[in-house]
């Protein structure tokens, strides 16, 4: 999508987002993009929105205002609750402060760390970003900024906990985060009251790396954020560049990237399903989910050459032709993965047990879901119709029949559901397209030296838990100037405390389990 | 899933109707074949690796086993991490009196190398490939950093390897050791 | 049948007639022996059931298990055993030194104690009192302090969970499997564990057949109330370990963690073997009434019948645990406190019906 920005100016911006929302129903916040426009413009942000009803999106450009030293924006975080992580994002990279936002604090970064690293004046000398062996500072306080009669910024300060607060943190070190992620959770005995997610423990800067790097050396970088969707990843940002600069791919490579991605898809959900089965202590379970994504893997290996970074998709096409075998053997797969699913059910998913653990825990509803940017299939659990393949088609997913599952009570069994059937319409795509992949180029070739012609665009795809997009500012040159990705699992993250509240401490694995995050992901 | 309303003697039944549906599962995946493959003990054997796995950089070579780099170092600059770093001079052809690029050194450090495939996309001679060598595991990481203008690769400690080694087949593993 | 008696009255002739020691002597010398038999014991089955658990739950999962060190992996469980042996015991900054070093014992305690109990074979009872089956879930008990003292020893947020969850779950299923030994001590009308087995000798004597349907379903609620009282999948949520890293344990590193580990395996063994002794006979070998099948069967020592039986319940055990997930600390209250406890107090009622009415399968009267 070429984005057209909507430009408001500073002093309507407040009524006329709320307007979007309120009276033009564009209640879903896809993300929101942070950038260093220049030295004319300054710093702003880019707000793309959707609405929920026609899937119709639109993006609206903000500049900050400076007062003083300092850059400001109004905050939407009253309108869109997915704001909070995405503008505490943009203050950690940008320091634009969000005039309204209750908890200003770093997201990403170090509390104690100094300056902006995305703006682009920041001094990048090596000697001056040495890492620091210091604890990070723990803070107990946060501010919330805004503007007085007169203009000024002023702060207030809120309080993180009280008191008597029980305070337990789960991770950065802990089994059933799936990585680095660390959720600081005030509990009430075994009560959750209050979830403070701080994310960044594996934060790469790869935005801030793709603004050095040429077109085709950003792709290197994709399949490391959700490693369990790393077609996706990449199968967005070669969207972006493609459209960017017009190139028109061949059926075969279309053909090629929606098995490709499906099977993608399927490796993700069998590990979801194992996964879950692994947080809620059926050890057997996991283990009968990861001996079949090894099928999966080694199909799609045989092809890409690679397990878990699979480097396949390039701009213009893919790396490879598909392998000799690649159609039987994938056609052996689906045959062979059918009665498995059901082995999952079985074991796990039908077991009395598992619906005790899951049933009515961490709910939310649609209205919630689509303000939380709750995407995937967490989010089409309580009914959220969301699916990227049928609302913004991109490679065949206009051409095949696929249904998109719904359910309705917006809970974590429903979620496991949700993965179980779509596993179902991954096969069922796989088996409509297989046997009709048709001649051609696998690769368009691109000049030696790739650029984007100057414009911006946004082009999301269906990662295995939610929406994955790649935002794409170019100014002609053969680097980006900026790009920016949408993560599936930062809005799921921040979901979480509204999740929560109110449940037991062992809920929150749980329903960790079965938002299907991965942290790579949300800290790129 | 239907809302159901149940006595608690039929919640009971159809719970542990449940929990017999799951051991019965597990009981016949006790009798089933296992999935472990027994590596190293399998890997001249029955081992599979993939044509295509990335395992390191090499120089393809043709009969006489001369290399095709040229030095013209598109590979260095593709390389997002600078993994390979070329040496050259020129070289005077004393019959044609035409100056050509030498290569003196092609050094790659398979330690920084993210296995990209962005060289081998960027080489338009055809020199360089990625073979599914995979046991390359030093004790310093001083070892790590390969001349391949230097060696000559002939399947590194693999050799029957480099086409895929034993056959394998969707839903089985290759567990025998023999 | 073999009688066990006979070398026990050997052994206190040699010492007191050969050997002509005072009384004093003789039962010092005799303890210590038993002592160390029961350690022995001890440690060997600790290392045979790792063992098992490890090979079991890896056949469950399509895997193999350990196959490297030794034939098929079989010392395996002696290397990890040396690795834990030789590693370092250390506290965690603040925690209470006291409690935290205390805690293994109690557990060990416990486990030792009522390990002491089991019936090996006829005649080779160690502890045997008139109250045996009192004394077993007495002695149990010991065991949810430890749990408790280590959690709250170890000055850690997860631990102290642990111990909570541990606690309540451990006395909240200490009554079901009260009450099902209580009606299989109805059935036999004796408390000494030696009398409850000899009750079960002669053909179709078990307690699970003679006492039908009551003791069918006393066996299986024991059995789930055992599991949940060997803190084991799917009740292991003290441990909880996706949850919960390890639970009380979390912060034991060497032989304090083994102990806790040793007890772990243990206490499932004697769950399994309590289970044998009262509803499967223990020792008693399986009789159907036609002398030939009798006598080949009475061959068979009696030591092997009730290691048959207890192995085969602990599989029955591994096989529960390695296929379920784990259940909330309300759900096994709840299961407990609405399912377990109703129902057991329900085969008591009935049991105690069976045996007034004369409703039991019972040749002696």
């Amino acid at each position: 999508m070429k984005l057209e920005n909507k430009e408001f100016g500073f002093d309507s911006f407040a009524t006329e987002m709320a307007r979007l929302k309120n009276e033009k129903h564009f209640d879903y916040l896809v993300t929101v993009v942070g950038e260093d426009f220049g030295t004319e413009e300054g710093l702003g942000c880019i707000y793309i929105l959707e609405n929920t009803s026609t899937h119709e999106r639109c993006s609206v450009k903000q500049l900050a205002k400076k007062v003083g030293e300092e850059f400001v924006i109004p905050s939407v975080i009253k309108l869109w609750a997915d704001a909070d992580l995405l503008e505490r994002e943009v203050y950690d990279f940008y320091g634009i402060k969000f005039l309204g936002h209750p908890d200003m604090r770093r997201l990403f970064l170090r509390n104690d760390f100094k300056g902006y690293p995305l703006r682009k004046d920041y001094d990048m000398d090596p000697a001056k970003n040495m890492y620091t062996t210091e604890d990070d500072v723990e803070l107990d306080t946060t501010t919330e900024w805004n503007l007085d009669k007169n203009g000024e910024l002023v702060g207030t300060q809120h309080a993180l906990f009280t008191d008597d607060n029980f305070v337990v943190n789960i991770g950065p070190q802990h089994p059933s985060t799936h990585g680095v992620l660390r959720l600081q959770t005030v509990l009430d005995g075994e009560t959750v009251t209050n979830i403070y997610p701080h994310l960044g423990y594996i934060h790469r800067g790869i935005e801030k790396l793709c603004e050095q790097f040429t077109y085709p050396q950003t792709l290197a970088l994709t399949d490391r954020m959700n490693y369990l969707s790393a077609m996706m990843n990449r199968h967005a940002l070669v969207g972006v560049i493609e459209e960017g600069m017009g190139i028109e791919l061949s059926e075969r490579i279309l053909y090629i990237r929606t098995i490709m991605d499906e099977l993608q898809r399927i490796d993700n959900h069998l590990l979801y399903t194992a996964c879950c089965a692994q947080d809620l202590g059926a050890l057997t379970a996991f283990l009968y989910g990861m001996r079949d994504r090894e099928h999966v893997l080694n199909v799609m290996e045989e092809t890409t050459g690679g397990r878990l970074i699979q480097n396949y998709y390039r701009i213009g096409g893919l790396q490879a032709d598909i392998d000799p075998n690649f159609v039987s053997n994938v056609k052996e797969l689906c045959k062979y993965l059918r009665p498995m699913i059901q082995e999952y059910v079985d074991v796990f998913g039908d077991n009395v047990i598992t619906h005790q653990r899951f049933e009515g825990v961490g709910v939310m509803d649609e209205k919630d879901c689509i303000s939380y940017g709750v995407t995937g299939p967490a989010g089409r659990a309580s009914g959220w119709k969301n699916d990227v393949r049928k609302y913004h088609p991109y490679a065949m997913y206009d051409k095949v029949n696929f249904e998109e599952i719904t359910l309705t009570n917006g809970d974590s069994m429903d979620r496991y559901f949700c993965h179980i059937k779509e596993i179902y319409q991954s096969l069922n795509i796989i088996e409509q397209l297989i046997d009709n992949i048709p001649e051609g180029e696998f690769y368009i070739k691109q000049k030696p030296i790739i650029k984007v012609p100057e414009g911006q665009w946004y082009f999301s795809v269906e990662g295995a838990s939610g929406e994955f997009g790649a935002y794409l500012d170019s100014r002609g040159d053969k680097t980006a100037y900026r790009l920016k990705f949408r993560p599936m699992g930062l809005t799921l993250v921040g979901a979480m405390d509204k999740m929560l509240r109110g449940q037991k401490i062992a809920d929150l694995v749980t329903t960790g389990a079965a938002l299907d995050f991965v942290i790579p992901d949300i800290d790129r | 899933m239907e809302e159901k309303k149940q006595s608690y003697f039929g919640e009971v039944g159809s719970a542990l109707k449940t929990l017999a549906t799951g051991m019965k599962v597990t009981m016949k995946e006790y009798f089933t074949p296992k999935s472990t493959e027994q590596y190293p003990e399998n890997r001249e054997t029955t081992l599979h690796v993939a044509k295509r796995h990335r395992g390191r950089l090499v120089f393809k070579r043709d009969e006489n086993e001369d290399y095709k780099c040229t030095a013209c170092t598109m590979c260095e600059k593709a390389c997002p991490n600078g993994t390979i770093k070329i040496a050259s001079e020129m070289v005077t052809n004393p019959e044609t009196g035409k100056k050509k690029k030498q290569l003196l050194d092609y050094e790659y450090d398979l330690g920084d190398c993210m296995f990209c495939e962005l060289c081998v996309n960027a080489c338009n001679f055809d020199a360089i490939e990625f073979t599914n060598d995979f046991e390359n595991a030093v004790f310093d990481r001083s070892k790590l950093i390969l001349h391949l203008d230097k060696e000559i690769y002939k399947g590194g400690s693999l050799p029957k390897l480099i086409e895929g080694g034993a056959d394998w087949k969707v839903g089985t593993f290759n567990t025998k050791k023999k | 049948m073999f009688d066990f008696r006979i070398v026990t009255t050997w052994f206190d002739e040699l010492l007191r007639v050969t050997c002509g020691l005072s009384n004093f002597w003789t039962i010092l010398i005799e303890c210590v022996v038993v002592g160390l038999a029961i350690l022995l014991a001890y440690a060997l089955l600790a290392i045979v059931l790792i063992f098992m658990e490890r090979k079991v739950c890896a056949y469950f999962q399509c895997r193999i298990g350990p196959v490297r060190v030794g034939w098929w992996g079989t010392l395996q469980v002696f290397a990890d055993v040396l690795k834990m042996l030789i590693k370092e015991i250390f506290a965690v900054d603040k925690a209470d030194k006291l409690l935290y070093y205390l805690a293994p014992f109690l557990v060990i305690i416990a486990s030792v104690g009522t390990f002491s109990f089991l019936p090996w074979n006829k005649g080779a009872n160690i502890l045997d009192f008139n109250v045996g089956i009192f004394l077993v879930t007495a002695i149990s008990s010991i065991g949810v302090l430890g749990i408790f003292l280590a959690g709250w020893g170890s000055n850690n947020k997860y631990s102290v969970l642990s111990a909570m969850r541990g606690a309540v779950q451990m006395i909240s299923y200490e009554l079901s499997l009260g009450l099902c030994l209580i009606s299989a001590v109805i059935l036999t009308g004796t408390m000494q564990i030696s009398g409850i087995v000899d009750a079960q000798t002669g053909p179709w004597q078990w307690l699970i057949v003679q006492g039908h349907v009551p003791a069918i379903l006393a066996f299986l609620v024991f059995c789930i109330a055992g599991n949940a009282e060997a803190n084991r999948g799917p009740f292991d949520l003290a441990e909880a370990e996706s949850e919960l890293t390890a639970g009380y344990h979390t912060e034991y590193s060497g032989m304090g963690f083994g102990f806790y580990y040793l007890a772990e395996y243990l206490n499932l063994f004697v769950v399994s073997g309590i289970a044998t002794t009262v509803f499967l006979g223990g020792w008693a070998p399986l009789n159907i009434g036609i002398e030939g099948f009798d006598a080949v069967m009475n061959y068979i020592p009696g030591i092997v019948w009730f290691l048959g039986k207890t192995f085969v319940v602990v599989f029955l055990l591994m096989w529960i645990k390695w296929t379920f997930p784990r259940l909330r600390i309300d759900q096994i209250l709840k299961l407990e406190w609405k399912y377990l406890m109703p129902l057991s107090l329900v085969i008591l009622v009935l049991m105690t019906v069976c045996v007034a009415f004369g409703w039991t399968f019972t040749i002696n009267g």
